[in-house]
């Protein structure tokens, strides 16, 4: 009997379906959005639905058409939950290019896992995983899911473009609530305002559109990808989450709000070891040197571990753990310096950050919500703000580096929360400066030592090899240097760890026939220790140009020549100065010594679209400066 | 050079030995005071002391429960390693809710030296030992040790229990940091026989074996019990080497496989492998592999409008072939049994490399081509050990076509392979060769296929300094195949263009052409019309010209004095390259290269260069040829030097002067 009842139901589905089959053909795709897409997202509706500050319910229904091998893996759906995020149903239908209901997709067609980041310990989040295939391209695939979250904290942020290589023909986004319920709310790059609207159940709704967004794709010099795809973010003013429940406008009261209930209570310490913060550091007086010891301490003491659970991924672990077990998260480590540094007198604030080397990414000025990644530390020294990374056994203190430096972050202070900036370190900072002294002999073998002094974020440039042993070092310090055939005879690192650290490299090698002889004579490449890439070219560039973190790199090279033999090949000079950048480059010949300098910056900032092609112009020109070949040829 | 070493399990000497593991919660000053390790300086951590234990025994209530127990000690110079070697994750397999794996008796302590230079020791808090559900089947035990830090000694042991006793835990001697010693002792009844093998360079240094009685008892029955001792001492760490296959061919370490298990009850004896009889009927029976093979009618039906009209053999092959590749989608799962039946994945349009490559078999046999499955394990598996017969050593399965006098090796997972070549995955030593009519047999699983490039530019110089004219790229063999997939990459053959004219520098695309894109048995050829902006004007007495304008190799590939493993490329390569140059009335070349030609001993490689015309339009070529696949340490020298004599001429450059 339910059978039946079953059947008809499904009959039913069916009969709208293909009435409506007409709009998933793949032809009606506008032209304009096939270029650099592999799948176009032909409808998206998204609707969170706050039926109460602990019942948020989420309805996604998706539309995508597939036009490539490319494109199946981003129309896939990936349903996310955890302990307080459930999933109430995913169901869905696949169609063929010209509209044709060819196979349904249910619960069963998914894979369930385990959220895994690849450097977590531990998470307790998971994942739904669609797993069947079409074979024939294009397809369309509709998919439609609940999701029920119990919480109002935070809200999964509305981006209808996804990722590169997707296009969106159409999609909204509507909220509903109770009129109570105050929400704020920013839209990043969305032409169209927000609408909204009372519904017959007296119900308020917000909703946003979007209509023919073209693929973005991957550019070199880009902007935060943020900055370049739709976005809608929504933030409660009340909210509650587990057991937690709060309310907030600004980012003074959300990091108040933060500070008080996640983190403070969590600094207690063993008498024993606030004892021993006290010994450390009883000579000291200067402030800034007791934390520095403090920061040294806690450095040898622990060790880096990911472990998210719960409202752990909220929460620091309490520092009398990581006092016994030596590890944590940065959140952890964060909060258990902090404690350290409560022991020695020192004030200090929890910060909360986005972590990320090659975007760097601020917490948003004016739209307080959920945001940031990852945990730094504050110490507010008058006129001498200073910072710190905790996860790290090795960094200095003082320097953060180029994973959370120049960006926006929220200080946990007593006052609440407060919008604070990182050090930005220049292109005059990020230097990698280098004086090279070389003989070459009349059978083409190098020889000699160079010095290379990183600072800047360059700071790390050697943090790959640098604790490894010297048999090892000398292995790979062999893929850093193009110089064929190079022999280490000696490879030293010093580091300076103070705040603007650096570090030595110190090499002594040879190279047989790194010139060729032929013919009486010598050929050999003037630069083999720094040379740049060419940087590719944009037929069609889309996004503007911008240049994260600038650079400098200094080298001075000096090749005694063999005797009996005279340069035949030109002495060239070059000097390039663009509002990006700079090149020069000289030569000049010293008695029988070639003297070789080259000075290459790259400066941060934003430019427009037109200014890549300079770009690609203007690397090319020191690619072509670093190739050049010198010729010697016999007296 | 034997690589895989068949032990005797039954070896009973009358020596007495005392093989046990060593004792807990016991430090030894010396090991906290160590700065570093003396056999290997660079290490930033080693085992002091390791021992496992596989024991096979009865519960209080009569089942049959497998317990390993592992018991490690390991010191650490630095915190290099400690989230490596001081985070421990335990697998955990249950099949469902009543046949699981279970993990009892963790225990973990770190000793140290507190900053006065005490002794101190901090115990593994169980609440901190976390399990994580990571599908179906599998879980994973995690914890990581408290109070880490520089000079410490950790030890951690426990037990897994597990009821799957035919599956002896592989014990790997070595590891990526080095190990004092490293001890493996393996306590089985009798009712059961082991196959055992050791893989790897280093030597077992301690092997003792002993016999109890009637240790095992169930009802009236009872077996006695061996109980084997393997140990090394002074393990180096493992180091890999860049164009290695698999690690685990060169890792010490012990393997074994349940050869036969008698019921103690009743005598009745099962085998599990014993010879390559009983593997064949195995499989042959298997519903997951035999099975599939059987399913003729299945795919008649299927594949008679694919091969409709069709008559060569070879045609009809090819068809049936792409068919198979175009029906069922490679979920990039690796294994020789299908996992839902070939019909199912028919229905789904995905499998794994059984699924397709069963269905493959199965579709040619149904279309009247004589077609085999051919058992072999992937580059990333591992080597075949060929001492015994061991169905656990292969993990993917290809089909072997014979038409005519020719036989083919098809895989039909990628739909961009073409009829008759292999992925390089399956360029792995030997397959064993199925039928559902005859023995199993080895055969080489080479396929003749070779990596096949050549360059064909023909450029002229003209008199605002610009080059122009083509460059052709032809992509056959392997490397045709290797092109569709970068092509395929792209959303269009336009897009494909694009991001060339994008990578070459100071170069316009003004006309491409693409051919051979679909047609998977023919080369793929490119042909760009360019134009180059060489020079800035031809204002110059002389001009340097590189004719290697495409893949110069500035820099040797090959960096180590000397390497411990073979540099394993699965097939030979071959690229040619020829450049046409014409110059304008005003210039002429002023350095006619002399030809040259280097060459490895027993023509394991060659590069050589041709020059040919006059000074004014001439063509220059040169060919670079690795006659083998795998080169061994021996040939590791001239490999590397070859690539030194390439670099070195490629490093010359030709001078046009003005008249």
């Amino acid at each position: 009997m339910i059978k039946r009842g079953l059947l008809l139901v499904a009959g039913l589905l069916f009969c709208t379906i293909s009435k409506a089959q007409s709009n998933y053909a793949a032809e009606r795709i506008p032209q304009s959005l096939l270029p650099y897409a592999s799948a176009v997202v032909r409808n998206d509706e998204t609707t969170v639905d706050v039926k109460d500050s602990d019942n948020v319910i989420y309805h996604v229904k998706r539309m995508i058409t597939v036009l490539n091998k490319n494109g199946d893996e981003k129309a896939t759906p990936d349903v996310y939950y955890d302990k307080i995020t459930s999933i109430r149903y995913i169901k869905g239908q696949i169609y063929n290019q010209y509209g044709k209901p060819v196979k349904k997709i249910s619960g069963s067609d998914f894979d369930d896992y385990a959220v895994s980041d690849g450097f977590s310990l531990l998470r307790d989040d998971r994942v739904k995983h669609y797993r069947k295939a079409m074979t024939e391209y294009p397809y369309t695939i509709e998919y439609e899911y609940e999701i029920k979250a119990k919480q109002s904290m935070f809200f999964h942020n509305w981006e209808p473009q996804q990722e590169p290589g997707i296009a969106v023909e159409k999609g909204t986004y509507t909220f509903i609530c109770e009129p109570g319920f105050k929400i704020r709310h920013k839209a990043i790059n969305l032409s169209d305002a927000v609408n909204t609207a009372t519904t017959k159940d007296g119900l308020k709704t917000y909703s946003w559109h979007v209509s023919n967004l073209k693929a973005i794709r991957h550019e070199a010099f880009s902007p935060n990808e943020l900055d370049l795809t739709t976005t809608v973010m929504i933030a409660p003013e009340k909210f509650a989450y587990e057991s937690f429940s709060g309310s907030f406008s600004n980012w003074q009261q959300l990091g108040k709000w933060m500070n008080d209930n996640l983190v403070t209570n969590r600094e207690e310490l063993p008498e024993q070891t606030i004892q021993f913060i006290k010994q450390l550091t009883e000579n000291i007086t200067d402030p800034k040197l007791k934390a520095k010891k403090i920061y040294e301490y806690m450095q040898q003491k622990t060790h880096y571990v990911s472990i998210q659970v719960g409202i752990g991924g909220w929460q620091p672990f309490l520092a009398s753990d990581v006092d016994k077990d030596g590890y944590g998260d940065c959140k952890a480590l964060v909060n258990y310096t902090k404690a350290l540094l409560k022991a020695g007198g020192i004030e200090s604030y929890y910060c909360v950050v986005y972590g990320n080397p090659y975007e760097k990414l601020s917490l948003m000025n004016d739209f307080a919500s959920i945001q940031g990644n990852h945990i730094i530390l504050c110490l507010p020294f008058k006129n001498d703000t200073t910072w710190l990374e905790c996860t790290s056994q090795k960094i200095p203190f003082g320097f953060l580096g180029d994973f959370t430096d120049d960006r926006t972050v929220l200080a946990f202070t007593p006052e609440g929360g407060k919008l604070m900036h990182t050090p930005k370190y220049t292109a005059d900072d990020n230097l990698e400066k280098r004086k090279a002294s070389f003989v070459l002999n009349d059978e083409g073998l190098l020889s000699g030592s160079m010095e290379t002094i990183f600072s800047g974020t360059a700071y790390n440039y050697r943090g790959e090899i640098i604790d490894d042993a010297p048999t090892e070092r000398i292995k790979e310090i062999k893929k850093y240097y193009p110089i064929n055939n190079m022999e280490v005879k000696k490879l030293e690192y010093k580091q300076d760890k103070s705040q603007q650290p650096n570090t030595i490299e110190d090499i002594e090698l040879i190279a047989k026939e790194y010139g060729a002889v032929n013919d009486g004579k010598i050929y050999f490449s003037l630069n083999s220790i720094d040379r740049a890439r060419p940087l590719r070219q944009a037929i069609n560039r889309i996004n503007p140009v911008c240049i994260q973190r600038g650079y400098t790199e200094k080298d001075d090279i000096t090749y005694t020549l063999p005797k009996g033999y005279r340069l035949e090949s030109e002495l060239i000079k070059k000097h390039i100065d663009k509002p990006f950048g700079s090149f020069v480059m000289t030569m000049s010949i010293d008695d029988n010594k070639l003297v070789y300098h080259r000075t290459l910056q790259l400066r941060d900032g934003n430019y427009s679209k037109d200014v890549y092609q300079d770009l690609v112009d203007f690397f090319q020109s020191v690619v072509d400066a670093d190739e050049y070949n010198v010729v010697l040829a016999k007296k | 050079m034997k690589k895989i070493i068949l032990l005797s399990l039954i070896l009973f000497t009358s020596i007495v030995s005392f093989a046990q593991d060593f004792a807990y919660g016991q430090i030894d000053r010396a090991d906290l005071d160590m700065m570093k390790y003396d056999k290997d300086t660079s290490a930033h951590a080693v085992v002091l002391k390791e021992y496992g234990t596989s024991r096979i025994a009865l519960t209080n209530d009569y089942n049959i429960r497998l317990t390993f127990e592992h018991h490690t000690k390991i010191k650490f110079f630095d915190s290099k390693e400690f989230e490596q070697q001081g985070t421990f994750e335990i697998p955990i397999y249950s099949s469902d809710g009543m046949v699981y794996e279970d993990v009892e008796d963790i225990k973990g302590t770190t000793y140290y030296k507190d900053d006065n230079g005490n002794l101190q020791q901090a115990e593994l808090d169980p609440k901190k030992v976390f399990r994580v559900r990571d599908s179906k089947h599998w879980s994973t035990l995690k914890f990581s040790m408290p109070a880490l830090r520089r000079g410490c000694v950790i030890e951690v042991s426990y037990k897994l229990i597990s009821p799957f006793f035919h599956n002896l835990h592989t014990w790997y001697f070595q590891d990526r940091i080095p190990k004092v010693s490293s001890e493996y002792e393996v306590h089985i009844p009798g009712v059961f026989s082991f196959n055992t093998s050791l893989r790897g360079y280093l030597k077992i240094t301690k092997n003792t074996s002993n016999l109890e009685g009637k240790c095992f008892t169930f009802g009236s029955g009872s077996a006695d019990c061996s109980d084997i001792v393997w140990g090394m001492s002074d393990i180096p760490a493992f180091k890999s080497e860049d164009y290695m296959t698999a690690e685990k061919n060169y890792i010490s370490a012990i393997y074994f496989e349940l050869e036969e298990y008698t019921d103690i009850t009743n005598g009745a004896k099962t085998k599990y492998t014993k010879d390559w009889k009983d593997i064949d009927y195995y499989l042959k029976s298997e519903r997951w592999f035999g099975g599939q093979l059987k399913r003729n009618s299945l795919m008649k039906d299927r594949i008679a409008p694919v091969i409709v009209n069709k008559t060569d053999p070879l045609e009809k092959a090819q068809a049936i072939y792409a068919y198979i590749q175009n029906s069922i989608k490679w979920n990039e799962i690796d294994d020789f049994s299908s996992d839902d039946g070939i019909r199912q994945a028919l229905i789904d349009h995905k499998g794994n490399a059984g699924d397709i490559n069963l269905a493959l078999v199965t579709a040619l046999n149904a279309g009247g081509i004589q077609t085999e499955a051919v058992l072999l394990s992937t580059r990333r598996h591992g080597n075949i050990n060929k001492l015994y017969p061991n169905i656990g050593d292969f993990n993917y399965v290809i089909a072997r076509a014979t038409i005519g006098d020719k036989t083919y090796l098809v895989d039909a997972t990628d739909p961009l392979l073409p009829f008759g070549t292999l992925p390089m995955r399956c360029l792995n030593d030997q397959g064993r060769v199925f039928s559902l009519d005859k023995p199993s047999y080895w055969i080489d699983l080479n396929t003749k296929q070779r990596e096949n490039i050549t360059y064909a530019l023909d450029l002229t110089l003209r008199d605002d300094g610009k080059m122009k004219g083509t460059i052709t790229r032809y992509s056959s063999g392997y490397s045709g195949y290797l092109r569709r997939i970068e092509i395929k990459k792209f959303n269009s053959v336009n897009e494909y263009v694009e991001n060339i004219a994008e990578k070459m520098r100071k170069t316009r695309i003004v006309k491409s052409e693409i051919v051979n894109i679909d047609s998977l048995d023919k080369p793929v050829g490119e042909t760009y019309e360019v134009e180059m902006n060489i020079y800035d004007n031809l204002n110059h007495d002389r001009l340097s010209f590189s004719p290697f304008l495409l893949n110069q190799v500035t820099v040797n590939p090959f960096k180590l004095a000397e390497r411990d493993f073979p540099v394993d490329w699965g097939m030979p390569s071959d690229e040619r390259y020829i450049v046409n140059i014409h110059l304008p009335q005003q210039y002429v070349l002023d350095n006619p290269p002399q030809p040259m030609a280097v060459s490895m001993p027993n023509k394991g490689g060659s590069f050589f260069t041709a020059f040919d015309g006059d000074n004014q339009n001439f063509s220059f070529s040169y060919d670079t040829r690795f006659n083998k696949s795998v080169y061994g340490p021996e040939e590791y020298p001239y490999l590397k030097e070859l690539y030194n004599k390439i670099i070195l001429a490629q490093k010359n450059e030709f001078v046009f002067k003005k008249k």
